[in-house]
């Protein structure tokens, strides 16, 4: 029990910064965070004989988090994002500034299973073995997500295409 | 260089995620050298990534939450979980406790959760819908075929009607409600005077059992559990003339079961 527990304490950091990601908002993703830790102590004893913990965890998040989309649209209430979801740890230009939250910006404008997908692989570096786990699709379809996310993301901040605007 | 024709997207990525083997990475590595324009947009999605760490690879290191501690997080589960076990237990003595007083020297056991729960269900959608003039159900009596196939593909169960009319009832008609755990049919029946009777039947839910009443609230339910359904029959109705629809319902929708 007490491994079980230590180990999922030391990927709460990763889950923490995913959840940011996904939500740009930091309260709902600690939120998010403390209902998937609840959830796997509570499921831990299905956890045991399936496999790596990583990919079950943010798996787990993945769904509350999707399972939380869903009510908000339904209810039509949208919660606050933070205006700038970063701290530079080093003083950044003000184009630096600017870039980075252009990018945040248009990571929300992608649609979100590409969104989820990029994040696991590029921000987490998650294997695309583990990020299929945890997305619960196959490998190459997260690999075409993932590459429809990138290029989509540099068209919106590099201004070369329809900016800002539904990306399929 | 042949094999270079062959570079796709999905290679590109692959190889920006370090998950090609060496012999394929160095395909695509000359396949870039080769072609600078893909190897800008490369370029570009390497700064995507390095900007996505540099908005939120910071979460990481900041300090944690108390609230996130997986071991307080068990710890006030324990909690949480001894506290209701006490609650539970405390319940369980007076439940007991009020067994021993009122049931000694019948000789009943007392129902089991599942079937409470289905009484008390049934006396709900009896009490809701047996007042309704308009529209007291959704599919009529008159059309018995339709009724029945339809409840039936709904339960996933062979459902035949009870006629009850050698007993004085018509067939009102039928509808369908969301149980504990599934799909719940209500058949309702009235006689001349007016006095309306409902069969609550679920797919089942516990070990056969033989015919209880229960009563409370002006209304008597008399609940039993058959082979394949769980069923309850209220009314506000002598026990002797409930007992006897019982009989008959349960004879007839035993008959459907085998079927």
């Amino acid at each position: 029990m007490s491994s079980f527990l230590d180990d999922i304490e030391t990927l709460v950091p990763a889950l923490r910064r995913y959840a940011r990601a996904l939500t740009r908002n930091t309260d709902q993703a600690d939120d998010l965070v403390q209902d998937c830790l609840e959830r796997a102590i509570t499921k831990q004893s299905l956890w045991r004989p399936i496999g790596p913990l990583r990919p079950w965890l943010f798996k787990i998040m993945i769904n509350l988090y999707r399972n939380d989309r869903r009510r908000q649209r339904n209810s039509l209430e949208q919660e606050p994002l933070d205006v700038l979801p970063f701290e530079p740890s080093s003083p950044a230009t003000q184009g630096a500034r600017l870039a980075l939250a252009e990018t945040a910006a248009a990571l929300q404008r992608l649609p979100a299973e590409q969104r989820e997908a990029l994040l696991l692989v590029a921000l987490e570096g998650m294997s695309y073995a583990e990020a299929a786990s945890a997305l619960d699709i196959p490998q190459g379809t997260l690999m075409s997500r993932i590459a429809r996310a990138r290029e989509a993301l540099r068209t919106m901040v590099d201004g070369t295409g329809p900016r800002l605007r539904s990306v399929k | 260089m042949s094999d270079t024709n062959m570079i796709t997207e999905a290679d590109l990525n692959a190889y920006l995620d370090g998950e090609l083997d060496p012999v394929r990475r160095a395909a695509v590595e000359a396949y870039l050298a080769d072609n600078p324009a893909e190897s800008e947009r490369v370029a570009a999605w390497r700064d995507q990534t390095a900007t996505l760490r540099a908005l939120y690879g910071h979460v990481a290191d900041e300090a944690m939450p108390p609230r996130l501690s997986p071991h307080r997080l068990a710890a006030d589960r324990r909690h949480r979980m001894m506290r209701s076990a006490t609650a539970i237990a405390a319940a369980l003595v007076l439940v007991v406790l009020g067994g021993v007083s009122g049931w000694v020297g019948r000789g009943l056991a007392t129902p089991n959760m599942s079937e409470a729960t289905l009484v008390s269900e049934a006396e709900a959608a009896h009490a809701l819908y047996t007042p309704e003039v308009l529209h007291p159900v959704e599919v009529s009596g008159q059309d018995g075929a339709h009724l029945s196939k339809w409840l039936s593909k709904r339960l996933d169960r062979t459902l035949a009607i009870p006629d009850l009319s050698s007993d004085g009832f018509s067939l009102v008609g039928g509808r369908l409600l969301p149980a504990a755990t599934s799909a719940a049919a209500l058949l309702m029946y009235e006689n001349r005077d007016g006095s309306r009777v409902t069969l609550y039947i679920v797919p089942k839910v516990g070990e056969e059992t033989a015919m209880r009443f229960s009563s409370g609230d002006g209304l008597t339910a008399v609940s039993w559990q058959a082979e394949t359904l769980g069923c309850v029959l209220v009314g506000n109705l002598p026990r002797e003339t409930l007992l006897g629809l019982a009989k008959a319902s349960y004879g007839s929708l035993d008959a459907g079961a085998n079927i």
